[in-house]
């Protein structure tokens, strides 16, 4: 057999070896392929024995021609036994990789608590600064200085669960706008996030909630600006560029204009729908005036967002109370970092 | 508030559908919440803000959709202005005590009433729509022209007052028995129609029962009054009643109605052929009518505000679209009579946003200067702890902050009693009604729920959130129950226990750079229906204060040379504590002692009684030279010595 004969020889057994190593399925195919192309029998082998025909110099090249192809080989078929062992769960050494651990060391977050933290980050990246207030308010920072005299037929929307000493539980998270008003000179940009309370339950009102309020006040804030905000953070928390948000007048006595938002949101039937999301609007010059910052210099917008309501909505609950049971097999399935 | 749109259509030209008309209420912040197909009508369900009074009746609606798109055109009024046949006024005399708690009252007296008068069909079936009860032909006539014109009305059964009528303030405590057979107890902030026998209408709120009208009553007297919102606020909420009347009052009714209302009556009663009617009375001082607010336009600040590009006479075109006067010589607008949300600039701006649509504000982002983010330390603390617990096979849970009575509710965070709870004046049941002082309780229950329907082995929930107790206080509580892990093959089963809990103190320590005794915390077993729960509480707000005072993360540089260890097992005191030793031996400040460890611990057989025997681990290191086992036989005698004579231990072979 001449030198060049071989070379072709080799070439059709490669290319006829990587097609079937790379069709072969299961451990026990790879073995016989193996014994097929480097096995004793093989036929590599078998032309292994007609170069003592060849000259010493020819022996040599055809030597290394063969010794190549035969390095090929095998190192396809290991490549495919590591793939082929991971898919039939079996290595070398009878590890079974199927064979569940030592136990899970992972938890669980709470929804909730992990709706609020990426909330809090996306208005932390829009440069607003987080702060809290007190969860049991007086009065005046929960209603008066919020422009909802006693006499308002306002608070007939806020059902107030109510202590001794004339406190209250907040029932919104605009009391610390309050407390921050007095504290500090515009500009102001916070958040506030934190637990609020109502006195309202059934499937979509739990008596306590969560809520982030956001305020911004300095010169030359305007409402096309609260529209840029709103529609900034509701693109970035749905992580959809193309959501459907619109702008509708409401009412509330803290802000003026008001607005409501809504999104536009599609059921699992399919059906476009409109669902209000928060409440917002530029802050109350009353509001203002009574923090003693010049409405006449300053403006600023505000709002306020409804945790559960954009938790129930990104993650398909319908029943609000699931977020207080805590059930193992609801919290398990936040389990994702 | 329930309108059907062929009710709309006896005002307004439609040739929309409804859906189409309701999308543009909706829009002009005039919510519709839902349409209800009935027969070949659509039944309308707005949900008005407290601040849009002037649209609190169909005719309001019409007037408002007017305004938003001219296509919307205004029928021309159907009243029908007839040569009425007047009977006599009722005899009975009306005063008003002082003109500013009624400065407009008028009534009209209706003579024998056909006791066989029913009203027509359409008119019952607009009201059965709203979702009026029907009660007499007569009130629910006045009914329907509340809902259709906006003006609440009452009728009195005319031969049931006795005397003449006083409208005055209430005497402190003075009793209405109300139309709805209550006693409310009344107070001198109250506006009140009497007669010489007592209350007979708690004004514009609700009538009183002696001279409600019934199915014998033959001649009736109709009020159709102002009643100042600012007179009515609240008034209705603080005696815990809440009518369409008193909804409407408090929000503010427009004062030129009561005299049209009573005119529309009229026009249905001559329509109908209910009865004998008399001419409107009326009693008035127009210096106590609500003041119209004069506000001069600041037309930069409008387009400041809103960020909207919008000319002068485009923003007057607006206002006076909805009925502003406008006086040229102050630059300035005046409210309609209807709108007593127009008081202050921020009402016209606000106006101005609404009729420019806020969809078609621009969307324009703030100029900010560019500085990094601050992030708010204690979240940051919270979610680092989180993230190592949820890293830790721990579930985080959230609670209500209320609670009840239960025994476990008796302690504060760390685990002390406390029974100085908050209480809920209001609450709304009982299983809510105090604010919870620890957090384990809470997580307790949780547990317990799980077990009745889930069947895990091991249970480790925490939760952190403040607590209610003397000081309100940010506080983290892990509570594990049943096993360390979850069953597994690998692992042999044993019960998580309070080390387990000791880990986690020293795990967040560690985090944050601290040492276990830096925190404020407590390990506790509790059993609870016979079921027992390991407790840790640990206080986030000591924790944020060490963190803030703690010094920054530095290199230390350490020896290259070779360490030897000691070990050492003795029988100590049961007593006396691991810290009380660690802290002894630090004391005695060893030469090149790095580093110690605990082995073992034991107590039991073959220990003597009162003793427990602990393995101990000694590293010694030089950082300049290489120490030798001489060296470090010398430095574990001293050690050895000083344990001997402070806690007189005993050494084991």
């Amino acid at each position: 057999m001449s030198v060049d004969t071989l070379k072709n020889s080799l070439k059709k057994v490669l290319e006829e070896a990587v097609k079937s190593i790379k069709n072969v399925n299961t451990l026990s195919d790879l073995e016989s392929m193996r014994v097929k192309y480097l096995g004793k029998k093989s036929l590599l082998n078998g032309l292994m024995k007609t170069l003592s025909d060849l000259s010493v110099n020819e022996k040599a090249q055809a030597g290394k021609d063969l010794n190549d192809t035969k390095k090929l080989i095998n190192d396809l078929i290991l490549e495919k036994k590591l793939s082929l062992s991971v898919i039939e769960n079996k290595s070398d050494d009878g590890f079974d990789m199927s064979m569940p651990g030592r136990p899970s060391s992972i938890g669980s977050i709470h929804p909730i608590s992990k709706i609020m933290n990426s909330s809090i980050e996306i208005f932390e990246s829009l440069k607003f600064e987080c702060v809290e207030g007190p969860e049991i308010e007086d009065d005046f920072h929960n209603f008066t200085a919020l422009n909802i005299p006693d006499s308002h037929p306002a608070r007939a929307m806020h059902d107030t669960f109510y202590l001794k000493d004339d406190l209250l539980l907040r029932t919104h998270t605009s009391s610390v706008q309050v407390r921050v008003m007095d504290k500090q000179d515009p500009p102001i940009r916070i958040i506030a996030p934190g637990k609020v309370y109502r006195k309202d339950s059934d499937i979509t009102h739990t008596p306590m909630f969560h809520q982030i309020e956001g305020l911004y006040i300095d010169k030359n804030v305007s409402f096309s600006n609260l529209k840029s905000i709103i529609n900034v953070f509701l693109k970035s928390f749905f992580e959809k560029e193309d959501l459907k948000i619109r702008f509708r007048p409401s009412y509330f006595p803290f802000t003026e204009p008001s607005a409501e938002v809504d999104i536009e949101y599609t059921d699992s039937k399919g059906n476009k729908k409109w669902l209000e999301i928060l409440g917002c609007g530029m802050v109350h010059p009353n509001v203002l005036d009574m923090a003693k910052i010049d409405s006449s210099v300053y403006s600023g917008y505000a709002f306020g967002l409804g945790v559960e309501r954009v938790a129930m909505l990104k993650l398909d609950i319908t029943d609000l109370r699931l977020f207080y049971e805590n059930d193992l097999r609801f919290l398990k399935q936040f389990q994702r970092i | 508030m329930k309108i059907t749109r062929s009710w709309l259509e006896d005002y307004l030209d439609i040739s929309v559908k409804t859906e189409e008309l309701c999308h543009e209420l909706t829009m002009a912040g005039l919510e519709v919440d839902e349409i209800t197909k009935i027969g070949n009508d659509d039944l309308i369900d707005i949900d008005l803000t407290p601040n849009r009074s002037d649209c609190l009746s169909v005719f309001g609606v019409s007037r408002e959709l007017n305004i938003i798109n001219k296509k919307y055109k205004m029928k021309p009024s159907k009243n029908k202005i007839v040569n009425h046949d007047f009977c006599e006024n009722t005899k009975i005399n009306f005063t008003i005590q002082d003109n500013k708690i009624c400065p407009r009252y008028s009534y009209i007296y209706l003579k024998n009433i056909s006791s066989s008068y029913a009203n027509p069909e359409n008119i019952n079936a607009r009201l059965r729509n709203s979702g009026v009860n029907l009660i007499h032909p007569i009130v629910d006539m006045l009914n329907y022209i509340m809902l259709d014109f906006g003006q609440p009305m009452h009728a009195y059964d005319a031969d049931k007052i006795m005397g003449d009528v006083v409208i005055r303030l209430a005497k402190k405590n003075e009793v209405i028995k109300a139309l709805d057979g209550v006693e409310y107890k009344l107070t001198n902030e109250n506006i009140v129609i009497t007669d010489s026998k007592g209350i007979i209408s708690l004004a514009g709120i609700i009538g009183s029962e002696n001279t409600s009208v019934t199915e014998s009553t033959k001649n009736i007297i109709i009020e159709s009054a102002f009643f100042d919102p600012n007179l009515l606020a609240n008034k209705a909420r603080k005696l815990k009643l809440h009518t369409e009347s008193s909804h409407r009052f408090e929000r503010g009714v427009d004062f030129n109605l009561p005299e049209k209302a009573l005119q529309k009556l009229i026009n249905i009663l001559q329509e109908n052929k209910v009865c004998e009617y008399s001419g409107i009375q009326i009693i008035e001082d127009k210096n106590f009518l609500p003041k119209k607010n004069k506000v001069k336009l600041n037309y930069e600040n409008i387009r400041k505000e809103i960020g909207i590009e919008i000319e002068n006479d485009e923003i007057l075109k607006l206002l006076l679209l909805i009925g502003c006067e406008y006086d040229k010589s102050t630059d300035s607008v005046i409210n309609p009579s209807h709108r007593y949300d127009l008081c202050i600039h921020a009402d016209y701006v606000e106006e101005i946003a609404r009729l420019y649509g806020y969809d078609t504000i621009p969307i324009v982002p703030e100029k900010i200067s560019l500085q990094p983010t601050k992030r708010y330390a204690p979240f940051e603390i919270v979610n680092n702890i989180k993230n190592y617990l949820y890293k830790n096979s721990y579930s985080e849970c959230i609670n209500y902050s209320f609670v009840n009575d239960s025994e476990l509710e008796n302690y504060d965070w760390k685990h002390k009693k406390f029974e100085n709870h908050k209480e809920i004046l209001n609450y709304m049941s009982i299983e809510q009604y105090k604010l919870r002082s620890n957090l384990a309780s809470s997580l307790i229950k949780n547990i317990q729920l799980n077990l009745n329907v889930n069947s895990e082995n091991s249970y480790k929930f925490f939760e952190i959130a403040n607590v209610f107790g003397d000081n309100l206080s940010r506080v983290l509580t892990c509570v594990a129950h049943g096993d360390k892990h979850d069953e597994n093959w690998t692992v042999k089963k044993r019960k998580y226990d309070k080390f387990d809990m000791t880990s986690i103190v020293e795990d967040i320590a560690k985090i944050f750079g601290l040492k276990k005794s830096d925190l404020i915390y407590e390990i506790k077993e509790i059993v609870d229906n016979k079921l027992m729960y390991i407790t840790l509480s640990l206080s986030i707000d000591k924790l944020i204060d060490k963190i803030k005072n703690n010094s920054k993360e530095k290199f230390t540089d350490y020896s290259k040379l070779p360490y030897i260890r000691r070990d050492l097992s003795f029988f100590i005191d049961v007593n006396i504590t691991y810290e009380s030793i660690l802290r002894f031996i630090e004391k005695t400040n060893v030469h090149s002692l790095k580093k110690i460890l605990l082995f073992d611990l034991y107590i039991g057989k073959n220990v003597p009684k009162e003793k427990k025997s602990l393995g101990m681990g000694f590293i010694f290191q030089e950082d300049t030279k290489t120490l030798t086992h001489k060296e470090a036989d010398i430095y574990i005698e001293e050690i050895v010595k000083g344990l001997k004579d402070e806690f007189k231990i005993e050494l084991r072979e």
